[in-house]
């Protein structure tokens, strides 16, 4: 992992260099967070489901889990063959250090804007 | 009843479009998610959803990120920790198969060994002549005459006799042109079989020695170091004499002391020596002791028997010769005598390209001593590529027990990069090997191979470009004989071999037995060669030439043995000598007589319109026939052991027969178109007479030439020649201390020199002697190096084949069946490259043969001959292993599974 925090010129570049996620991405880490270490392709897209009321395509999570381990935030290896895949392996996620630090730091960016915002509009939305 | 259902499935065309583009290492995982997503939605939405959706899934997986293969890793070209263990691996295999490896690099060297050789003697022959600083602007004349007889052409120059002396025709060429900046004319003296010896003395010092005359340009446009003289002016004067070192030294000491010493020649006059020359190389095609001033040759009275005069002109930078070559011919043909019977044309030819491009066919250059060079580098690479081959064949063979390896390296995670590598390495290895053994193989041969060829050639280890030669070769070799093991077992698949036996494409099959043949066509081809040389060189060394050229010696008349009371005293007491069965003299050397008259060839000297040398009754006007005239003794005919068909010998009884008497051979009467010749008057120059007698045809020169018409008369003063001893057989000894004697009473200024005409008469054929031996060399070298290609051919099939035999016995096959199962396949081999080979042969044979004008017939039974050879070495090759297999215990060859 030490690999995506140092950047070329040697400096850790975390603190300064801040690795984006995607709205869809964000909710793919939470969701392989919640899972915690059960996570896999399907079981991702019914839990997003259930839990957004979202309606997402197979495809687009397993791209979004793609990004997601070259970004670092996740880690992945194969299970052991299961009967109801018709013996085939699934690729178990599991979120990175790096990952969880990343999710504590937009909660904690969207806490401070949050109490920057004006009460009346807290109230309102509440 | 719903148990019984068949699960639902998902549309397969779908499953096969993601298998087609998804990428190996996701295709696990994406298609389990996808299933599992099928069965969820089929117990939720039923199965036709499903499987709606599934498509959906599938297509909607046609991205990038599913798309792409995951690029394999990179390897480093050479796993540097393999090193080491390929090496050891390398060796063990070198060391475990003893025989197979000494087959392989011994085959490989001797390849190499011939390449070396024969390119070292060829880069010698190209450097022939082509040491000269001004050798792109040297350009050779040649003249080309075209009469009824035929287009003739020659290193040679028109000339012609007006205000009392003869001319060369463009001898102005230096003024008339402005392209040409100088001409250098030159021309040997008379020049017997042995050479061209010249008497020269100093104070009490007598020797022989060849040399030529050249004209004043000579020295400074070729190259020819001249280390004492100027040689700008050396040959202006009639008295110049330019010599060697050697000859310098011989005579005085050094080449500083010889500048402006006299020598006498031949006791008939005085050179001046204006400049010495440094010690020729044998990189110049001519040879000379010394120069001598071409006025004295032309004008002076020296000898010049010789009618060859070759000119070289040096051309202005950059012009082009053939419009030099018009303008010569320009300035030429108004000169020319109109009332000839032939026209003569001037061409011009780069000075370096005479040496090895000599001959011409109807004016145009076509071949000549570049063709042995050619023949011999083609022979040159194929040996080696024959070497290559096996080497192939081999490493094939021995691939059964390697497959193994291969696999185990593949399963273990090689990658096929690196078995590549390590065959290749192998090979290089074996070829480098190769390579130090053929070095070493080269120093041993070489003198046997300069003593053949009459060369010296010393492999030149010092210098840096033969050493990236010798490496480019290895290279070459090592990459061209490793190619194919190292591509086929690399490419094997671990399962199947691990599993069982190679199996062979048919493909490859074809391939190595397509080399095979290849293989033994070469080898038969040059069987046959061999076979065709050696039989007509034995056929010309056997030939009965019409005389008998046994016990026969002869030396040139000179000093006072010119003199007719000398000569007749000298004869007296030779006769007397025990041993010495007859005495004879003869104005030309009986075996080699070069001087031709009358043939039309461009460079009359004679005065007159239609003046002939030989006239006989019944000639027509202007009607030529090219005579060899010689004068001799009255024993001449019983000295050569010559054949009078018609007529009578000369005779001291026939008080007319010293002048008035002729003998003319066959050849001569049919030229001539004479019926019933005996008595007919001829003229020889001014000398009229007639025919008493017909001579059955003899050769007079090599067999290269034809049989010409020849002359004969009685002229025992004439005061040049040779004398001939025919003395008794094993009493040769005596006989030359008894004549030494003699000689040096009668002729004490002249060293006694005498030759052999059997030993001449060999000399001529020298280069089809090297030709015969080395072919024979080169042969039988290719036809072991194809058989070790073949024993590896069997082994591997053999070994392939081991279990099919071990079956075979034991259901009762005889050892003789077996032999005959392994060998029927080679003899394919060897009938279909007979096939091949044979018409291939037979016309490089022909072209070979159409050079002598004696020569064998390409009968049936020479190349019948070759094919039963290479079938039987072939067979005995195969027998070998083929025995060794066929009798093998079936126990053993069946157990091994």
């Amino acid at each position: 992992m030490a690999d995506y925090l140092i950047s070329k010129n040697g400096f850790n570049s975390y603190p300064m260099k801040r690795v984006y996620l995607g709205e869809f991405e964000e909710i793919v880490l939470l969701i392989v967070a919640v899972l915690e270490g059960a996570a896999y392709g399907v079981n991702i897209m019914h839990e997003i489901l259930e839990q957004t009321g979202r309606s997402v395509r197979l495809n687009q999570v397993h791209a979004s889990l793609q990004r997601l381990e070259e970004k670092g935030m996740i880690v992945s290896k194969m299970s052991d063959p299961t009967p109801e895949r018709g013996g085939r392996r699934k690729r178990i996620f599991s979120i990175t250090a790096y990952g969880s630090s990343t999710l504590r730091d937009i909660q904690q960016v969207r806490a401070t804007l949050w109490s920057a915002v004006p009460s009346n509009l807290k109230s309102f939305t509440a | 009843m719903n148990h019984f259902q068949i699960p639902p499935s998902p549309p397969r065309w779908a499953t096969r479009l993601l298998h087609w583009y998804c990428a190996p290492e996701l295709l696990e995982e994406v298609q389990g998610d996808m299933l599992e997503e099928f069965y969820f939605q089929c117990r939720h939405n039923g199965v036709a959803a499903a499987r709606r959706d599934y498509v959906r899934n599938v297509l909607g997986f046609m991205r990038p990120f599913a798309i792409k293969r995951k690029s394999s890793p990179s390897y480093p070209i050479l796993p540097m920790n393999m090193i080491g263990h390929y090496f050891t691996v390398a060796l063990r295999q070198v060391l475990r198969h003893k025989a197979f490896s000494a087959i392989n690099v011994a085959g490989l060297a001797i390849g190499m060994t011939c390449c070396m050789a024969i390119f070292l003697w060829v880069a010698d022959e190209k450097a022939v002549d082509n040491f000269h600083a001004k050798g792109d602007q040297l350009y050779n004349v040649y003249m080309t005459v075209r009469s009824a007889s035929g287009v003739e052409t020659v290193y040679n120059t028109p000339r012609r006799y007006y205000d009392s002396a003869v001319h060369i025709l463009y001898e102005d060429a230096k003024e008339a042109i402005p392209e040409v900046e100088g001409t250098a004319y030159y021309a040997t003296g008379y020049s017997m079989p042995w050479g061209k010896a010249e008497t020269f003395q100093v104070g009490d010092k007598i020797y022989k020695l060849e040399g030529s005359r050249a004209s004043n340009d000579f020295l400074t446009m070729f190259s020819y170091p001249v280390i004492a003289g100027d040689p700008k002016t050396a040959l202006q004067d009639m008295k110049g004499l330019a010599i060697s070192r050697k000859m310098a030294n011989l005579f005085f000491g050094s080449p500083e002391e010889a500048i402006g010493k006299s020598m006498r020649y031949e006791n008939k006059r005085d050179f001046q020596v204006t400049a010495v020359f440094e010690d020729l190389t044998p990189q110049s095609s001519r040879k000379f002791e010394f120069l001598a001033n071409w006025d004295a040759h032309m004008k002076g009275g020296m000898e010049w028997s010789s009618n060859n005069m070759e000119a070289t002109v040096l051309l202005a930078a950059g012009a082009n010769p053939e419009d030099v070559a018009a303008k010569i011919n320009k300035l030429v043909q108004p000169r020319l005598d109109k009332n000839q019977p032939y026209s003569v044309e001037i061409g011009l030819q780069p000075y370096r390209d005479q040496y090895l491009k000599s001959n011409f066919v109807n004016g145009k250059q076509s071949g000549g001593r570049i063709e042995y060079v050619r023949i011999f580098s083609g022979v040159a690479i194929f040996i080696l590529v024959i070497a290559c081959i096996n080497f192939m064949n081999l490493a094939t063979a021995r691939s059964v027990k390697r497959a193994k390896e291969v696999g185990v390296r593949k399963v273990i995670g090689s990658p096929r990069l690196y078995l590549i590598g390590q065959f290749f390495g192998e090979s290089l290895l074996l070829s480098f090997f190769a390579l130090a053994l053929s070095l070493l193989l080269l120093q041993v041969l070489l003198p046997v191979f300069n003593d053949v060829t009459g060369k010296n050639l010393v492999a030149p280890i010092t210098s840096l470009p033969t050493w990236t030669t010798l490496i480019v070769l290895a290279l070459i070799t090592g990459i061209l004989a490793g190619s194919y093991p190292a591509l086929f077992l690399s490419s094997l698949k671990p399962v199947r071999v691990l599993k069982g036996a190679v199996q062979f494409t048919q493909n490859a099959i074809w391939f190595r037995k397509g080399l095979a043949v290849f293989q033994f066509g070469l080898s038969i081809l040059l069987l046959i060669a061999t076979i065709v040389v050696s039989q007509q060189t034995s056929y010309m060394q056997n030939m009965n030439l019409g005389y008998n050229r046994e016990n026969l010696l002869y030396f040139t008349i000179e000093g006072e043995l010119s003199k007719y009371d000398k000569f007749q005293a000298f004869k007296q007491s030779a006769l007397q000598l025990p041993g010495v069965r007859v005495i004879d003299r003869s104005s030309e050397a009986p075996h080699a007589m070069k001087f031709l008259v009358d043939d039309n060839d461009g460079s009359a000297e004679t005065a007159e319109e239609d003046e002939s040398a030989i006239k006989w009754e019944g000639r027509e006007k202007g009607q030529m026939v090219g005579f060899k005239p010689t004068s001799v003794g009255f024993d001449f005919v019983k000295l050569m052991d010559l054949h009078v068909v018609e007529g009578r010998n000369f005779s001291r009884d026939f008080a007319t027969d010293s002048a008035d008497a002729f003998l003319v051979n066959e050849q001569a009467v049919k030229e001539m178109g004479m019926k019933d010749p005996i008595g007919k008057w001829v003229s020889a120059w001014k000398k009229k007479g007639h025919i008493i007698g017909v001579l059955k045809d003899y050769n007079t020169n090599s067999l290269h030439e034809r049989i010409r018409p020849l002359i004969v008369d009685v002229k025992e003063y004439e005061y040049f020649g040779v004398i001939l001893v025919r003395t008794e057989a094993g009493k040769t000894k005596e006989v030359l201390t008894g004549l030494e004697k003699v000689y040096k009473e009668l002729n004490p200024n002249y060293p006694f020199t005498f030759r052999f005409v059997e030993e001449d008469y060999n000399d001529m054929y020298r280069n089809e002697q090297v030709m015969s031996k080395l072919s024979n060399a080169f042969a039988v070298l290719a036809i072991i190096v194809s058989c070790l290609g073949l024993l590896g051919l069997v082994m591997f099939s053999a070994e392939q084949r081991t279990r099919e035999i071990g079956i075979r016995k034991a259901l009762g096959a005889t050892v003789s069946s077996i032999v005959g199962l392994l060998s029927q396949d080679f003899v394919k081999i060897v009938l279909v490259s007979f096939v091949l080979a044979t018409p291939i042969a037979a016309y490089l044979m022909h072209q070979w043969l159409n050079g002598f004008a004696f020569k064998i017939n390409l009968s049936w039974w020479i190349f019948g001959f070759a094919g039963v050879a290479a079938l039987l070495v072939a067979l005995l090759t195969i027998s070998f292993q083929a025995i060794q297999s066929a009798r093998a215990n079936p126990v053993e060859s069946l157990r091994s599974e």
